[in-house]
């Protein structure tokens, strides 16, 4: 969406560095906004601290300000370090967003292959063209 | 935001052969994602956590209008 795209999802996907001093500010702010894995059963426990998310890798979340997804690896492109580099840094209500190259959600959509990720990929792949003016054609 | 000409102009007449042309015979309505791009990011994320309020707003009013015990039609 961040991109351009028309077609959207509800939840927001972020893409974490798995230091140990990142997973505790995770833990920490996940708390602060109460998150709850989503769709487990609630008589589950789950301790949300550094330790869980680092023994963890992919994780989807309910919050108190809608659906997030964790992730520590994004298949097809990598860890947090391959997703970031080459990233576009955004401006938004105040903070500074480092949001996924086009080319690489391209990729991501792809290779997860779910019917939801390959509805979009024509128009991030028109969107690509439109920067480029579809070089290759 | 400002769109340039050359952009416009591939979203509403694709070229032929292009990633442009390939999804709008895929049936994306590309004037929709020029009208986004005209947008800044944060007025993007603005619209959209709009829209979403609205479709949890009608979802609820939708609720509360059906009787408690209506029965609910069976999808063929």
């Amino acid at each position: 969406m961040l991109h351009g795209s028309a077609l959207f999802t509800k939840d927001l996907d972020v893409c974490y560095a798995r230091s140990q001093g990142n997973l505790e500010r995770l833990a920490r702010a996940l708390r602060s906004v109460n998150a709850k894995l989503r769709n487990a059963p609630p008589d589950i426990p789950f301790l949300l601290d550094a330790e869980t998310l680092r023994q963890g890798l992919n994780f989807t979340f309910a919050t108190d300000v809608g659906s997030l997804d964790l992730l520590g690896e994004v298949r097809g492109v990598g860890f947090y370090e391959d997703v970031a580099s080459g990233s576009q840094r955004l401006e938004l209500f105040g903070y500074s967003f480092a949001v996924i190259e086009l080319s690489k959600l391209i990729t991501a959509k792809r290779t997860a292959g779910r019917p939801k990720d390959m509805l979009v990929v024509p128009e991030l792949e028109a969107l690509l063209g439109s920067r480029g003016m579809d070089e290759e054609v | 935001m400002k769109v340039d000409k050359a952009v416009e102009d591939y979203f509403l007449n694709p070229p032929p052969g292009s990633a442009a042309e390939r999804a709008v015979e895929f049936g994306i309505d590309l004037t929709l994602t020029l009208e986004n791009l005209r947008l800044t990011p944060e007025e993007r994320v603005r619209q959209l956590d709009g829209f979403i309020k609205s479709v949890a707003m009608l979802q609820e009013a939708g609720r509360q209008a059906r009787p408690r015990n209506a029965i609910t039609p069976k999808r063929n």
